[in-house]
């Protein structure tokens, strides 16, 4: 731990330890399925089906209902509303349709696992198969079977704007300037289709929901959440319940990427216990169930035209998404959005269109997964402007630093840049693996390249998510800090901890952060989603720590008969720099402090509270996408990678990351730099080898025997991580996130070094050794690659 | 291990899907051999033999196997011990692990070929519970040791309802899951003859990954001096995942026994062990590309083991 | 379907159970013990979060039946610490980062100490090498290879 004395924030700015750490090398830290509830505890199964799309002719239950053991079969028709985070677009059972393969057909619930399991098969389901849309393409023309027929009628926010009659659930538009014009004047204009698989997130932690409803019909609902209070929410709504009628119980949070952000499974949990008052109800979701029917990243078709003048200026840029969706969208809509809004990467574009289309499919529902759109469209944006560089004759980072946003720069939106330090993430990145300058490749049948990707992504939410904390003092001036954003691995506890500390001017080591995550005493948070802890619950709890400070500070200056501008808290002691009192904070934040000669008290338990909601963000243009202010802010960076290439296999060795981001402020560098790795091999995994292999809408690849993800041999490289802090206005101590944006700009940064090791351009992620080898081999037969 | 999947399921009406936990069966661990053969000739095909677990419980969870009983043979005599004798050979218990197989001295003094394709199967703890003689048993055309127990000339001890017989390696794999064992019959124990003087050998395994994938294509090459060879070597090549079964390649071992060795013959064999593979189009990678992969890695395999070869001699 | 009467020692002390013959070890720790902090990741031996000493050496003990350990010595996660002391290399885990989420984190440490009982000294190849069938999604690897070096040079 670096604590320096000197540092004014602290523990802001220091590299303190997790405040989970102990919980979790000892394997006490409780996850979902580590809760107990008893011998009495039932548990479903799921029957799914087997068919992309298809109408449900008939169910019969009856030889379910009959095995010895089972409790209760729900179906589409024990959930008439419907559910969805923006568009409330499914049932939480199917009832008429089944729009993928895996969608929840029947829930059984049962004494045991295994007799559930059993019980399943004998659930018997008449499908009518319909014609399945297992390419977004194919889903926007005007003769493709239709996904939802009632997306007309569908419940839906006013920025989120699905074509009746189509298969189309979101399309977001960009009309900047006069790209049709500005062609003309470009002397270089590259144009070209990019193409990402499905992922999936793999949390090593797989979903498990348990739920219970009592004689009131209140549910309780355990579960693995990056959001409990949206999931309360939304799950009441479905059910007609009031939302004080669902608590929703999160503790740890093995892994969650996005996937255990809005409702997936959880909600199914609670309809079977709807059908069993007074019992715990387990699901838990195998993995290979975990690969394709919680939420998965979306797939995407990009196709981009990109053009400059010959001094390098990127004069404009064109660009339509075709987002292979899945079944529902519980997310896509607004990553459709985000990307649409952030379509020309961190570039200031005078010219720009761009259109984002979401459109259904028979294929698993896509969901948030971190970067939330941004890695998908910068594998286009960060290659075409490669590709563009190299069209111009300019060197790549010398284009970049030409054309990225800084402070002050028009966007996209026509928004104006905020305070930005891109510039010198790409200095310092490309710098630290030595750019320019040629390395020779470890073997003879080696090729090294070095290749970069910059990068921005901003939180898209609605425009008025909120956070809300509370800080309350122990009798020994220990502190607990109360919030509803969750501990999944990112630190969220551990920065909540040091701001806390810090504004109260107590030790870090006396601050405690409150889990499980209960909807029912923790203050509200909209989601642990979109990298907005740090910044938003961060502001949450500097005002509530700074609530409870003003009381302290209040009564200490009554007791004192002293103006409250001379006192200062400081490592848990009140002092006066006037008369040079000072008093523990363990005397008076609970019992407070008694009056002259036993007149009385004065004081009480100390608790602050505090909230935060942006109040500045506005709408866009439905035409044209142009608005004031679109996001709270944009967090930017730049990877820089060192690789070989072995052109007897094609596999890919990289041998050093370089990736500086700008997070505004540090509150814990350590933490930053550990998002910063993460992000890197995740991001390289993803590269390298994830993408889901999908036959007529079934997954194949649905266990890790074949969905191979990075293990700690395939990390042979050095990860160099950077910190850049251009403060955030709005920020706490001018924090902003960073838990996503370090797998933004991976894949196209290793495509673009083995472009400049071999002269491959890979336009269809993963970038596999196959892939490559095959490329090579054409390549050597002279044919084009 | 799953066996290589052919992509174009087509969709059946239930969705089938890996259960969360293992199907009821009995399980018993008797202690005599002729026990376990009473048994299997009882129950057929609804008995399995259990040693490490990682093959049967894989497959019993994915619901590809459904056993009645299951019959633990790892306890039985003789079938975790491990000897050498330099007249002899090596001894292999069928169910000595493959951590304790990798590690034994006589493995990583005479055999370190076994050693090497032993340690790319999977992670550390898979291997303290799977062992060599599952991995044969199980038949899979990717297992990862069986190159090396075709170009080391293994023999297969099996007990049976006729007592013991021997099965040599290279007639051990008839197809994809199976061998030549025969009703009532189980592998006790594999025998590797004492390698042939001066010898080298290389195994290598492309994986997707780093990470102890299964193989896209594995090689194993091993080369000897022999005067009798018109070209002072001999050499013995075996592949797997690119064919049915594991399989050896009788037509680049000939090729290097008849003419002097050059550069140009290595790539002839590479080309002739690229000939003999007859892979699929699966999850981990097309045919043409495994082909590829054959003949590349084979020649890198060869590089290395003739290397070696030279610098010996 | 047959139950078995196994005795065996779990984090150091002597237990006996009656087991059916399918439940594996994962199981019988989770939901018979109550021994939680061992996880299921995948139930097939790929992601290594289930990952106990068994007799010494670490197993995937969602591919171990419960029954095989009649006679054995279990030690899981929780009897890696000892007195409230921690080991080594849970302190290492600590001080260098060497956990985000924590799912990954008993089977990490538990493969980790393992390797250190069979090699006091590893290269950080032989870190890698050791720890290669322990997913881990959050990390990147680095900051938990560091730690068991760090482990080993203290002794751990
Ligand atoms: C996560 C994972 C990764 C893997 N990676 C690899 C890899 O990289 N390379 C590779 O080659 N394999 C791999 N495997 C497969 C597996 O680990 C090996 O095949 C292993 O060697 C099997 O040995 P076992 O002792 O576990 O066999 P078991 O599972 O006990 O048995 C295997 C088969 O043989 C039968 N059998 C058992 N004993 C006998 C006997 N004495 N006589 C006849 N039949 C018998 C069983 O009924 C079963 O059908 C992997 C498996 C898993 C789960
Ligand atoms: S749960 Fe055992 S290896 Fe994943
Ligand atoms: S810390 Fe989350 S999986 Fe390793």
């Amino acid at each position: 731990m670096s604590t320096t004395t000197t540092n004014p924030t602290r523990p802001v700015g220091d590299s303190v330890k997790r405040i989970d750490a102990l919980e979790k090398v000892t394997g006490e830290a409780l996850f979902a399925d580590d809760l107990q509830f008893g011998p009495g505890l039932l548990f479903g199964r799921i029957v799914r089906s087997p068919h992309p799309h298809a109408l449900i002719k008939h169910i019969d239950t009856s030889r379910a209902l009959a095995m010895p053991g089972v409790k209760a079969v729900v179906t589409g028709a024990d959930t008439p509303k419907q559910i969805g985070l923006y568009l409330k677009d499914r049932h939480i059972f199917c009832r008429e349709r089944t729009r993928y393969v895996g969608d929840p057909v029947a829930g059984v619930v049962a004494t045991s696992e295994e007799i559930a399991e059993a019980a399943c098969k004998l659930v018997e389901v008449e499908y009518e198969v319909l014609e399945p849309v297992l390419d977004p393409l194919r889903g926007m023309a005007p003769d493709a079977p239709l996904i939802h027929p009632d997306l007309g009628n569908y419940e839906v926010p006013n920025f989120i704007f699905p074509k009746a009659g189509t298969n189309i659930s979101n399309h977001f538009k960009i009309r900047k300037g006069d790209p049709d014009a500005a062609w003309a004047l470009c002397d270089a204009i590259v144009e070209d289709e990019f193409r990402v698989p499905h992922v999936q997130h793999v949390p090593i932690e797989p979903h498990v929901a348990v739920a219970k409803m009592d004689q009131r019909g209140e549910i309780t609902l355990w579960t693995s959440s990056q959001s409990p209070f949206a999931q309360r929410n939304l799950i009441a709504e479905a059910l007609g319940l009031s939302q004080s009628s669902v608590r929703v119980i999160a503790p740890f949070v093995g892994g969650g990427f996005g996937c255990k952000a809005g409702v997936t499974m959880e909600a199914l949990a609670v309809v079977m216990a709807q059908k069993v008052p007074g019992y715990a109800v387990k699901l838990r979701l195998t993995r290979e169930e975990e690969f394709f029917t919680t939420f998965v990243r979306q797939g995407l078709i990009a196709r981009t035209k990109i053009g400059a003048t010959a001094d390098g200026k990127i004069q404009a840029m064109q660009t339509e998404y075709f987002w292979d969706a899945g079944a529902y969208t519980e997310y896509g809509v607004n990553i459709t959005r985000a990307s649409g809004y952030s379509s020309t990467g961190p570039y200031e574009i005078p010219n720009v269109r761009a259109d984002s289309y979401c459109v259904y499919t028979n294929h698993p529902v896509g969901g948030a997964f971190r970067g939330f759109g941004m890695p998908e469209i910068h594998w286009g944006i960060e290659q075409i402007v490669d590709m563009l560089a190299e069209a111009i004759g300019m060197d790549k980072a010398e284009f970049r630093l030409k054309n990225c946003i800084r402070t002050g720069s028009i966007i996209a939106t026509g928004s104006t840049m905020h305070p930005v330090g891109l510039v010198e993430c790409i200095k310092q990145a490309t710098a630290a693996i030595h750019w320019g300058t040629e390395e020779r490749a470890s073997a003879p049948h080696k090729r090294r390249g070095k290749g970069l990707a910059i990068m921005w992504k901003a939180p898209a939410m609605p425009p008025n998510a909120g956070s809300s904390a509370s800080v309350r003092f122990n009798e020994d001036a220990t502190v607990t800090v109360s919030v509803g954003g969750q501990e999944i691995g990112q630190g969220a506890f551990t920065v909540a901890a040091q701001m806390a500390a810090a504004a109260l001017g107590v030790p870090y080591e006396w601050v405690r952060v409150e889990g499980p995550i209960d909807t029912q005493y923790n203050p509200y948070e909209w989601q642990t989603v979109a990298s907005r802890l740090t910044w938003s619950m961060g502001n949450a709890v500097m005002a509530a720590a700074k609530d409870a400070r003003r009381q302290v500070l209040d009564l200490a200056a009554e007791h004192w008969g002293e103006d409250v501008d001379h006192l200062d808290i400081k490592d848990g002691m009140v002092i006066s720099y006037r008369s040079e009192e000072a008093m523990p904070l363990k005397k008076m934040v609970v019992y407070g402090l008694p009056k002259p000669a036993g007149q009385g008290w004065r004081g009480g338990p100390i608790i602050g509270h505090g909230s935060f909601m942006p109040s500045y963000v506005t709408g866009l243009d439905p035409e044209t996408g142009q608005g004031p202010r679109s996001v709270v802010h944009y967090t930017t960076g730049c990877q820089a990678v060192d690789l070989e290439v072995d052109t007897i296999t094609g596999q890919v060795t990289i041998l050093r990351i370089a990736a500086a981001f700008d997070v505004g402020k540090a509150i814990n560098p350590d933490q930053v730099r550990a998002q910063i790795e993460g992000g890197a091999v995740q991001g390289a995994s993803t590269a390298l080898f994830e993408g889901f292999q999908l036959k007529n809408g079934k997954l194949a690849n649905h266990s890790f025997v074949d969905y191979r993800i990075a293990t700690s041999v395939d990390v042979p490289f050095e990860i160099i991580p950077i910190i850049i802090e251009v403060p955030q206005d709005d920020g706490p101590w001018g924090a902003r996130g960073i838990g996503e944006h370090s797998m933004v700009p991976t894949a196209p940064a290793i495509a673009n070094a083995v472009a400049d090791a071999i002269g491959v351009r890979v336009l269809e992620l993963p970038i596999t050794a196959e892939k490559l080898y095959l490329a090579l081999e054409a390549q050597a037969d002279g044919m084009p690659v | 291990m799953p066996a290589p999947t052919d992509v174009n399921i087509p969709a059946p009406s239930t969705l089938a899907m890996p259960s969360p936990g293992l199907p009821p069966f009995d399980y018993l661990c008797p202690d005599d051999p002729d026990e376990v053969v009473a048994l299997l000739l009882q129950h057929g095909r609804s008995a399995r033999l259990l040693m490490g677990g990682t093959d049967l419980f894989v497959q019993m969870r994915d619901g590809a196997l459904a056993p009645r009983v299951v019959i633990d043979v790892k306890r039985l005599p003789g079938m975790r011990e491990l000897s050498f004798d330099p007249a002899d050979g090596l001894h292999v218990g069928a169910a000595v692990n493959m951590n304790a197989l990798a590690a034994a001295p006589a493995v990583q003094q005479f055999y370190p070929l076994l050693a090497q394709a032993v340690a790319s199967v999977a992670s550390y703890q898979l291997r303290t519970r799977a062992t060599m003689g599952g991995n044969l048993c199980n038949g899979s055309p990717a297992a990862d040791t069986a190159p090396a127990a075709l170009v080391l000339d293994a023999q297969c001890v099996v007990w049976g309802p006729d007592g013991e017989r021997t099965i040599p390696a290279n007639n051990f794999f008839l197809g994809v899951r199976k061998t030549a064992l025969q009703p009532g019959e189980f592998l006790t124990r594999m025998e590797f003859p004492v390698p042939p003087t001066g010898y080298a050998g290389r195994y290598i395994k492309l994986g997707r990954n780093a990470g102890g994938d299964l193989a896209i294509v594995g090689v194993a090459v091993l080369g000897y001096p022999e005067t009798s060879a018109a070209s002072g070597y001999r050499f013995r090549f075996a592949l797997a995942s690119v064919a049915p079964t594991p399989i050896r390649v009788p037509e680049a071992e000939a090729l290097l026994a008849e003419q002097p060795i050059t550069s140009g013959l290595l790539s002839q064999a590479a080309l002739a062990a690229e000939d003999a593979a007859t892979p699929i189009n699966d999850l981990r990678g097309s045919a043409r590309y495994r082909k590829a992969m054959v003949r590349n890695l084979t020649r890198r395999a060869l590089d290395d083991v003739w290397n070696q070869l030279q610098a010996e001699g | 379907m047959t139950t078995h009467h196994i005795t065996f020692t779990i984090n150091g002390a002597q237990e006996e159970a009656l087991v059916t013959s399918h439940i594996t070890l994962l199981a019988f720790l989770r939901e018979r013990l109550g021994l939680t902090g061992t996880k299921n990741g995948c139930a097939t031996g790929e992601c290594g979060a289930c990952t106990v000493l068994l007799d010494g050496e670490p197993v995937n003990a969602c591919l171990v039946l419960a029954a095989e350990i009649d006679g054995a010595d279990v030690i899981t996660i929780e009897g890696l610490a000892h007195d409230g002391e921690l080991e080594p290399l849970q302190q290492a885990f600590i001080d260098h980062t060497g956990t985000q989420c924590g799912f990954c984190t008993p089977g990490i440490l538990i493969s980790a100490r393992a390797l250190l009982n069979r090699n006091p000294d590893p290269t950080e190849d032989d870190i890698k090498d050791a720890l290669r069938g322990n997913l881990c999604r959050c990390t990147g690897y680095q900051r938990i290879i560091n730690a068991v070096q760090d482990a080993a040079k203290a002794g751990g």
